[in-house]
């Protein structure tokens, strides 16, 4: 272990004794009815969250909370939750193996090649990093739900959608077509 | 390279081809074209990308922890806050998400911006039991606040806001009045930092929805703008991102900080600290860096001599934000009008630096520039922040607040008992 990964390490460390894994796994009981656990999806469109970054789960809950990012169903399931069930509930999400959906072959290479072929032109690598593993407030993309993906994707290119402060996500899909935030989907939910 | 489809691989042979020959350069700039609406409203996708090495990969602003720092954690981390002898740090209020510029209200109201969350508030109570209260919400990245006979101004990106008397009504703010309007909509190095000057005017700092580039002529400036009638002047050219500015008290003269280009190294170019000594005065961005290093790409031609150089290099990717002159009489009588700078600490660099609390010596002229760590501790290791000063303020006794964004907390550094 480098010195670089020995203090990631250590500030992961410091980072989870603020939280309480098992306090958050205990609060995500009821969402497990939508967003599943990790290979058994419920909901129609609803996102795998086992092993998102912890500071991204709890960004998208507060901008839930406060209105900042809008959706019927978990406006109100947010605005229930505190800043500790918050960071529990990050601190839970991210310690959990990432997703791995059952994959038939993939009857659409062509899609896929040209959703690679975007994402190298578009630097989504530079933010989401090598492998869309995500980390910080940077979403893991590699093997979330196609469907999922498009409706993020698109709801950025309409501005239904936001990101944060500096969050260059509506800026980045505003010149894309929709066939190729389809291709962009398709790709990323191909990833293992 | 970090791009290496094949499909790809021509084109840049192809650019790097039209660099070496002499004469086709400006072939090989970025270009963006300002002339639609569309550039205002969707700035370039690649506005804090895009010139990346191999190396620098993977770089990116840090986002803050969503719901702040506990306040025991805070706490522990004023421990190790290190400050010359004698003086002490505290904290003055926390839960103030994404907080950034600080204004004085005439009634003791300290009045805060928010950086992402869209928030302004404003603080009242007695010392110890400071209450925090939102008083607007669902701006634009109101980082910039100013207040000034009764009325609260806030920046909203593409417009100044007035709040006619509104420390007295704090629990349900009048509606604003727009003061100014001839500003930008894109929020790219677009939120604001907004300082009175005695004659009731406003510096306002427009900086290039982009890293590096050739601005768009009515960007890339400072501003001042008189709320009063709406009429403004162009003070400064060729400034980049500049969030922090002050008018010194001995000359009305306006001075301010200013973040340089992303991407060229992790040692340079330095961020800087700027005096405007006439109207109209050129401080070399996008053509010169830290006042002696020609872009490579965008000097086209031009030398840094032709530009007004900083007064002083205050260190690479520190991220200089707020600034205030010391008119206090709490702190010892060296400090008078010394400048304190909230630097907010590194992104675009592998090992962090800033997160502190500077102090600068200068004179009124910007001779003799000397500046010296004042209070330092945020930054833990290569990139830990446990806290990031945005902007700093002096209270009416004399002590200093500092505005910390990250751990969603007021500080407050006393002298003395």
């Amino acid at each position: 272990m480098n010195t670089a990964l020995a203090a990631a390490a250590l500030s992961t460390a410091a980072a989870a004794l603020a939280a309480d894994p098992a306090a958050g796994k205990a609060k995500f009981e009821p969402c497990l009815a939508c967003h599943g656990s990790g290979a058994a999806p419920q909901g129609e469109v609803a996102p795998l969250l086992a092993a998102q970054p912890d500071n991204f789960v709890q960004w998208q809950l507060v901008y839930f909370r406060t209105e900042t990012r809008k959706d019927p169903a978990m406006t109100p399931i947010s605005q229930q939750l505190n800043n500790a069930d918050i960071r529990n509930i990050g601190a839970y999400l991210s310690s959990l193996p990432p997703p791995k959906l059952a994959q038939g072959k993939d009857e659409q290479p062509d899609l896929t090649e040209a959703g690679e072929q975007l994402a190298i032109a578009n630097h989504c690598a530079s933010c989401h990093l090598d492998g869309f593993v995500g980390r910080d407030a940077i979403p893991r993309l590699a093997g979330q739900r196609e469907a999922y993906l498009l409706k993020a994707l698109r709801d950025f290119k309409s501005g239904a959608r936001r990101g944060g402060g500096v969050a260059a996500m509506p800026d980045a899909v505003y010149p894309l077509s929709d066939d190729g935030l389809q291709a962009l989907a398709h790709y990323l939910s191909r990833l293992r | 390279m970090i791009r290496k489809p094949k499909a790809l691989l021509g084109i840049v042979a192809l650019a790097a081809a039209m660099v070496a020959v002499p004469g086709v350069q400006a072939q090989g700039l970025k270009h963006y074209d300002s002339s639609k609406k569309s550039f205002w409203e969707h700035p370039p996708a690649d506005w804090f990308l895009g010139d990346e090495t191999a190396a620098q990969k993977g770089l990116a602003p840090k986002a803050p922890p969503a719901t702040g720092v506990p306040l025991d954690e805070i706490q522990a981390t004023l421990k190790t806050i290190k400050l010359p002898k004698g003086f002490h740090i505290s904290v003055w209020a926390h839960d103030v998400p994404s907080a950034r510029q600080m204004a004085w209200g005439d009634k003791g109201t300290l009045f805060v911006g928010a950086f992402g969350v869209g928030n302004v508030y404003a603080i009242t109570g007695p010392e110890g039991n400071k209450q925090v209260k939102v008083i607007l919400k669902g701006l634009k990245m109101p980082t910039g606040i100013a207040f000034r006979d009764g009325a609260l101004y806030v920046a909203d990106i593409d417009k100044i806001l007035k709040y006619a008397d509104a420390e007295a009504n704090l629990d349900h703010m009048p509606a604003a009045q727009v003061v100014y309007d001839d500003m930008p909509s894109y929020t790219s190095h677009g939120w604001k930092y907004l300082v009175f000057d005695k004659h009731g005017w406003l510096y306002v700092p427009f900086g290039p929805p982009f890293n590096e580039g050739i601005p768009p002529t009515s960007v890339s400036q400072i501003r001042r703008v008189d709320p009063a009638t709406g009429l403004a002047e162009i003070r400064a050219l060729g400034v980049r991102n500049s969030v922090g500015g002050d008018v010194d008290p001995r000359t009305g003269d306006y001075w301010f900080s200013e973040n340089a280009r992303d991407w060229l190294s992790d040692n340079t170019p330095s961020d800087k600290l700027n005096h405007i000594s006439r109207m109209g005065e050129h401080f070399g961005y996008p053509y010169c860096h830290q006042g002696n290093i020609p872009d490579p790409k965008f000097a086209m031609g031009h030398k840094c001599s032709e530009f007004t150089p900083p007064v002083l290099n205050l260190g690479a990717h520190v991220a200089p934000l707020g600034m205030k002159f010391y008119t206090g009489k709490m702190f010892p009588k060296k400090y008078r009008n010394n400048i304190f700078l909230a630097e907010h600490g590194s992104w675009n660099r592998h090992v962090y630096q800033g997160a502190r609390i500077m102090r600068i010596v200068v004179d009124p002229k910007g001779r003799h520039a000397k500046q010296y760590v004042f209070a330092s501790g945020w930054l833990k290791g290569k990139q830990d922040f446990h806290g990031r000063p945005a902007d700093v303020i002096v209270a009416p006794d004399g002590a200093l607040l500092i505005a910390d964004d990250w751990a969603n907390a007021i500080y407050r550094i006393s002298y003395g008992m």
